[in-house]
């Protein structure tokens, strides 16, 4: 936890506040948590920072997701070696709030590679930093966090996109599959998301231009082609019927 | 244990209120789901002897809910959750049978920290059972008694969640977090009311619905299990998980059921129109019977009636009204056949009957009362029918046991049975295929009812390329341990070659048996979605055995598995036989016997091998004859290493599945299969 590591670069994290007062975003803010706390000696930064875009974001098409959770179990498994929704960096949640109707029944919360990244901004300890030998994914080094949340209190979107390991108490977040200890692809910008590959659907892409930051509009995209039309199964019954009936006179 | 298990069974028992737990560890040598489930039941209801397992609403009846090493490790379609019990749907005795159902339960209840939920006994007041990870409670359902099966789980998920808002906030558990709702398994005012065709249901409409175990809930007062779960599942390789999935999305050819999505998906939700259905109407869990119970397709109405049967939570498929689907006239079929055959009928299809013979209706022999029968066909009908049979009003108390039971009170029984009207395969489960797949209607008979296993279906239709008899010896290469008989997909089914390599011959009860091991294991057990494997002449069983590997580590070869599937297969067999199955008793009802048994083939028709040549053939007018039944009885009986007398497993049977502890029962009951 927070005390058991010596903090030397703490700096004071800029607010959701700031940050929508800036102008830089227009989403609502959202976060939980009791974390360990960052200590008092935190040094003051009044300013957002500018940072090197990353070369990779996962872009989503909510009218496609199926709400199957298979890029949740994908991401578990790559990154912790386990089957965990809880522990997945990719969330899609169904039935939200209870029962609505497509395409509000499914929210698919994947992290954003935010162009100005309140959660790098506003590690103390810089676990939770850019990636620039990587392709600028912003990442969080485990070894270096100390679990106190700064950056899950800071992420402005909804459900919070960076994740809490409760099982390492640190925190973590989508790193384009950078670091997967228990699968043996290449990932980043460059490479492969265990997300990506295993959507059944198609309805994850990753694109190298930053979308459009305002909204959610941006990430949410109609990944064309659109599916076939549906299927009338009673027509397709009679069809076969139909043929059977010509091959037996 | 391997990967894939928690390693912990979660037993409840309604009538002390007492929780305990079971080590999955002991039942490990059954997979896991019904396999576990069986042997649960078999120690839990058989073995003590104080149960004579003739009423399904005794409280001694003991319902296992159980999921394989699949569930909650991101297996595609291998998440199902099996129920089995007494049933209470199965005529005219109430057999040991098993539902099963997809969606999300079974991964939440692994990610709880359960292998499964044993439920005993009866609670004196309507409750619900709260699992929140390795916290159970039983709560108060009294709030709940009377609800829809959506209001119920909404209330559920008010009560367990809080103030989290799904979808914008994390859920706090004990300093872990998540994202998801709890998943509820619960049953709705039909299944409180105890009809013989109530379906479990879970999400806005997967459900459980043959065997009628909601029933069961409703006697033992148990109205939902709610479940939620922050934990993970170990597994063996978890990359090898991944690497499964891709090559197999890779691989995929289409297959004759996944229209859309293929295969891939964690969960139930790409199974046929699946996702068509989310787009056009919420309920991308509900299952082409619903969509078809009003008889109509794509429309607003159709969505609708399929909603309020999910929300009362009846069975689709025993209540369908697909009954005019294929016009196939039959010389020689029943008059009540001519012109049309249904593929699927069961409480539709008889209704229609009785109206058309002048029977049902306001103040005729059977008064429809309280049935707007003027709106028949309509929405507002299929309302009215799921409001009077959950309320059992009026005709509703007689249709809520189910279309034998309501015949046998109108005395109509015997004639209806005769004639086809009560177009029902067998233990008064609703037609569904069987003919010309006769490996589905054998099913029927030695099962307790509707095996719903389609995995030959596709396989032994016309070939896209090369001739029908390479494609069956490339078929017959798959079928571990049956392998290179390709008259096992010999359906010829008149003349001496039925008897010679046809459907009354030892080959085809290796077929039967193949798919009553292979499902028993792999489908039932592990639990992969029977319409997502297996993909014979393709994946199978090569993607099993991927799978198997990664999540339990194990070395086991398909043939094993197999195996295991018959040891399965075996001990459910023992624990029908425990309560009264016989040779005498296995019997098809009598239309079956009458050309207009069959619906008509798809995918091309079935292989013919007569004359030493092999065609595609629709046939359309097949039937069965009592005496080849008869003799493939005594065939498949043999390869089981059952008794030809009563169909009794034999000892050595048993011993060499390694049913050992099960033998001292069956003797002492006297229904040992004689040497």
């Amino acid at each position: 936890m927070a005390g058991s590591k010596k903090n030397e670069e703490i700096k004071k994290p800029v607010s959701r506040r700031d940050f929508l007062k800036s102008g830089s975003i227009a989403v609502a803010a959202g976060a939980l948590g009791t974390y360990a706390s960052v200590p008092a000696s935190a040094a003051p930064s009044s300013e957002t920072a500018s940072y090197e875009s990353s070369k990779g974001y996962i872009v989503h098409d909510s009218r496609l997701c199926l709400g199957c959770q298979s890029c949740m179990y994908a991401c578990s498994l790559a990154h912790e070696g386990a089957a965990s929704l809880s522990l997945s960096r990719i969330q899609i949640i169904r039935d939200a709030p209870s029962f609505t109707k497509y395409p509000y029944d499914i929210v698919m919360s994947i992290c954003r590679q935010c162009v100005t990244p309140l959660c790098v901004q506003n590690c103390p300890v810089n676990a939770c930093h850019v990636d620039t030998e990587n392709g600028n994914v912003r990442v969080i080094d485990g070894d270096k966090c100390i679990g106190c949340g700064t950056c899950i209190e800071s992420c402005p979107q909804r459900p919070h996109r960076t994740v809490w390991n409760p099982d390492k108490n640190i925190s973590m977040k989508c790193d384009l599959c950078l670091d997967t200890p228990y699968w043996d692809e290449k990932g980043g910008p460059d490479g492969k998301q265990a997300c990506v590959s295993g959507c059944p659907v198609n309805a994850l892409k990753l694109v190298h231009e930053p979308p459009p930051q305002r909204d959610i509009a941006g990430y949410d995209v109609d990944m064309a082609p659109p599916p076939p039309p549906p299927r009338d199964f009673s027509s397709f019954l009679k069809q076969e019927s139909d043929d059977n009936q010509k091959e037996g006179e | 244990m391997t990967g894939g298990y928690t390693g912990k069974i979660l037993r409840i028992d309604l009538t002390s209120k007492s929780v305990s737990t079971i080590d999955t560890e002991k039942y490990e040598e059954f997979g896991g789901g019904y396999g576990m489930g069986t042997a649960i039941f078999w120690d839990l209801a058989v073995a003590p002897g104080e149960y004579d397992m003739k009423d399904p609403y005794d409280p001694r009846n003991v319902l296992p809910i159980m999921v394989g090493p699949f569930a909650g490790t991101g297996v595609p379609a291998g998440a199902r959750t099996s129920v089995c019990g007494m049933s209470p749907e199965t005529y005219p005795t109430c057999e040991f049978w098993r539902g099963n159902l997809g969606g999300r339960f079974g991964n939440m209840l692994k990610h709880a920290g359960w292998d499964g939920v044993v439920v005993e006994g009866m609670a004196d007041k309507p409750v619900w059972i709260n699992i929140i990870n390795d916290q159970v409670k039983i709560e108060d359902a009294k709030e709940l008694w009377g609800r829809d099966t959506w209001e119920t789980q909404n209330r559920i998920t008010s009560m367990v969640g809080g103030q989290t808002r799904y979808g914008e906030e994390w859920h706090e558990i004990d300093s872990t977090y998540t994202t998801n709702r709890p998943e509820v398994l619960c049953i709705g005012p039909i299944g409180e009311t105890k009809s013989r065709m109530a379906a479990l249901i879970t999400g806005s409409g997967v459900s459980a619905r043959i065997g009628g175990h909601a029933a069961v809930f409703g006697a033992k007062n148990l109205k939902a299990i709610s479940v939620i779960g922050t934990g993970k599942v170990q597994v063996s390789n978890p990359g090898g998980i991944i690497d499964a999935r891709l090559h197999q999305m890779k691989t995929f050819t289409g297959g004759a059921i996944s229209y859309t999505s293929g295969p891939g998906a964690a969960s139930c939700m790409p199974c046929l129109r699946g996702d068509r259905r989310r787009k056009n109407y919420y309920g991308g869990e509900t299952m082409c019977a619903c969509m078809g119970w009003l008889g109509k397709y794509n429309s607003s109405d159709a969505d609708r009636a399929a909603e309020a049967l999910i929300k009362y939570g009846l069975s689709s498929w025993s209540a369908h009204f697909h009954a005019d689907m294929f016009s196939l006239e039959i010389p020689g079929a029943p008059a009540l056949f001519r012109g049309k055959v249904p593929t699927d009928s069961g409480l539709g299809w008889y209704l229609q009957y009785l109206k058309q013979e002048g029977l049902l209706g306001p103040g005729k022999a059977i008064d429809s009362y309280p049935l707007p029968m003027d709106q028949w066909g309509e929405l507002s009908f299929r309302q009215a029918l799921l409001d009077a049979i959950a309320n059992r009003t009026g005709i509703g108390d007689a249709l809520a046991e189910g279309c034998c039971r309501a015949a046998e009170k109108w005395g109509r029984l015997e004639t209806d049975k005769n004639s086809g009207a009560l177009r029902l395969t067998a233990w008064g489960a609703t037609t569904h295929w069987t003919m010309p797949w006769v490996e589905w209607a054998y099913a029927y008979i030695l099962g307790a009812g509707d095996p719903a296993w389609h995995g030959f279906m596709a396989p032994v239709g016309k070939p896209s390329e090369g001739t029908l008899e390479q494609s069956l010896e490339k078929l017959s290469k798959c079928t571990i341990p049956y392998t290179n008989d390709i008259f096992m997909f010999n359906y010829a089914w008149k003349g001496e070659e039925a008897w010679k390599t046809g459907i009354y011959s030892p080959h085809k009860a290796k077929q039967v048996a193949w798919s009553r091991h292979y499902s028993s294991f792999w489908n039932e057990s592990m639990a992969f979605c029977e319409m997502f494997l297996p993909e014979l002449g393709s994946h199978t069983p090569e993607m099993e055995i991927m799978y198997y590997k990664a999540v339990t580590g194990k070395n086991d070869s398909f043939a094993d598995t197999m195996r295991t599937g018959q040891k399965i297969w075996t001990l459910e067999r023992a624990i029908r036989v425990m309560h009264g199955r016989s040779r005498q008793v296995e019997d098809f009802f009598p239309y079956m016997y009458k050309p207009g048994a069959s619906g008509m083939a798809l995918y091309g028709g079935v292989p013919i091998y007569e004359n030493g040549t092999w065609r595609n053939d629709n046939c359309r007018d097949m039937h069965l004859d009592r005496k080849g039944v008869n003799d493939f009885k005594d065939h498949y009986y043999a390869l089981e290493g059952w008794d030809k007398e009563h169909g009794w497993p034999k000892k050595k049977t048993m011993e060499e599945l390694g049913l050992k502890r099960m033998v001292k029962p069956l003797k002492d009951a006297g229904k040992l299969g004689n040497a």
